[in-house]
């Protein structure tokens, strides 16, 4: 991010392509995390409420295609979707209730393990940093954590129980085995494995009364180092979080908060040194109106190329980004 | 003297004055007496109802634990280590279930953390194992009607 200014502003988002291909509304996105590296092109992963997941890919020539499409393994809508850190296995979400591992396998991706345990709709999936465990969340108020065996062999490790509502995603630090999940009771929750008869247990729960949010949290994302996460929520704000072992008011983020809301745009957050307030700010930087037809429902930036953005919509549509600075 | 003038006085009117009072205590006393008979009747029902859903719900949990540590013994590799581990979670918790003591606070909470190792071993196992019968309506469950 270092050729931008993002001080002085002129910033624009420049759309480099339109990517349809769902028959119904997008959800959620995921990028490959082992794009770049030995020879896969960048690739993202998307998943739908037309019941599959799709994966793209940048071609030789720069445009992207629908190389595969993931179907037959879920019979409601795909809610979330998220790569392995190997970038090797995929694991998608469902109103179904179960959450699907893919793999590619030749040229073909196949469904290698179905997990099943919830009661209710699956609402997010998210890995760890070592790929060791898989945490799903659901409508039914759990969040259950998924330890990976030998041969794709999944076993529950554990069942969460502690928020009152929906659980509507799960995050892991970006390096420690801490989880957050968030939910429609207004909170975020934090878990660790600390060794209990259930191996794992809530250690901080941010409600109204700790400056938490007071409406359903949607979201949440941690900062590459660790050090910062955020928090978005009905009630309209974003929260952003110090994570780290001694809270402070100094250190710096360097990176840029992508927001897609109802309202069909895409804003971006960035940090401000205003002197005269003294601490830490955040202002908007940027706002794209209308960057879809209808409510943005998730925005990644990938995690190989910083200033590409993607984000998927009620729309059916995935479009990709470039973040530009205009003379 | 207007001393037994006056208590003739009080005596005369004490049967209509204190007639709301004799009248209340009388009914009271027959109210309780009734109530007695009824409440114990309908707590020995209640009692009977409630002890007989807990006492099925926790004998079928241990019926499958029995099944399980029998197959262990006969073949130790019938399941990995993590299962037979939480198998034995799960058989020290039903063990220690107060099945006499109705009025233990903590009931519930044991109850559920019975149902939730239950629930993580079948999955783990891969089987579609779920105790069926016990009555639905929870707390829970009537916050979800009212919400």
């Amino acid at each position: 991010m270092s050729e931008i200014d993002l001080v002085d502003g002129n910033l624009a988002l420049k759309e480099i392509q339109k990517l349809d291909g769902h028959t119904d509304r997008v959800w959620s996105l995921a990028w490959n995390p082992a794009a770049g590296a030995g020879g896969l092109p960048p690739t993202l992963a998307s998943c739908s409420g037309d019941k599959t997941a799709r994966i793209w890919q940048q071609g030789p020539s720069g445009s992207w295609n629908c190389t595969a499409v993931l179907e037959d393994a879920h019979n409601r809508t795909v809610r979330s979707c998220a790569w392995s850190p190997c970038g090797k296995l995929l694991a998608t979400g469902s109103f179904d209730a179960t959450t699907a591992i893919w793999q590619q396998i030749g040229g073909d991706f196949e469904c290698v393990a179905t997990l099943e345990g919830h009661e209710n709709e699956v609402k997010g999936v998210a890995w760890n940093s070592s790929g060791s465990f898989l945490a799903t969340c659901s409508r039914d108020k759990s969040v259950w954590i998924w330890e990976m065996q030998p041969g794709n062999e999944f076993d529950c490790a554990s069942v969460l129980h502690g928020h009152t509502q929906d659980v509507k995603m799960v995050q892991w630090h970006p390096h420690l085995d801490v989880l957050v999940s968030v939910s429609y009771d207004n909170s975020i929750r934090i878990w660790i494995e600390d060794g209990d008869l259930n191996g794992w247990s809530c250690v901080q729960t941010l409600g109204e009364t700790s400056s938490g949010h007071s409406s359903t949290v949607w979201a949440l994302s941690f900062s590459s180092g660790g050090d910062r996460m955020v928090t978005c929520s009905d009630d309209l704000t974003m929260k952003i979080w110090d994570t780290t072992n001694n809270p402070s008011e100094d250190g710096s983020w360097d990176g840029i908060i992508a927001t897609g809301a109802a309202d069909d745009s895409i804003c971006l957050f960035h940090e401000t040194k205003d002197s005269l307030v003294g601490g830490l700010s955040y202002s908007l930087i940027l706002k794209k109106d209308k960057a879809h037809d209808m409510d943005v429902n998730s925005v990644q930036w990938n995690p190989n190329e910083p200033k590409i953005l993607a984000s998927a919509s009620d729309d059916g549509s995935i479009k990709l980004w470039r973040l530009t600075q205009v003379p | 003297m207007e001393a037994p003038t006056a208590r003739l006085l009080t005596d005369f009117l004490d049967s209509t004055v204190l007639l709301e009072q004799t009248q209340y205590e009388e009914g009271f006393k027959d109210g309780y007496r009734d109530g007695v008979a009824s409440g114990k009747e309908e707590g020995r029902e209640v009692g009977l109802k409630h002890g007989f859903e807990v006492g099925e719900e926790l004998g079928f949990y241990r019926g499958c634990i029995e099944v399980w540590k029998s197959a262990i013994m006969i073949d130790p590799n019938s399941f990995s280590s993590r299962v037979q581990k939480r198998i034995g979670q799960l058989a020290e918790l039903a063990e220690n279930y107060p099945l006499f003591q109705p009025e233990n606070q903590n009931v519930q909470e044991m109850m559920d953390s019975i149902r939730l190792n239950f629930k993580i071993i079948s999955v783990n196992m891969g089987v579609k194992l779920e105790y069926e019968g016990r009555s639905r309506t929870s707390k829970q469950d009537l916050e979800d009607i009212v919400v």
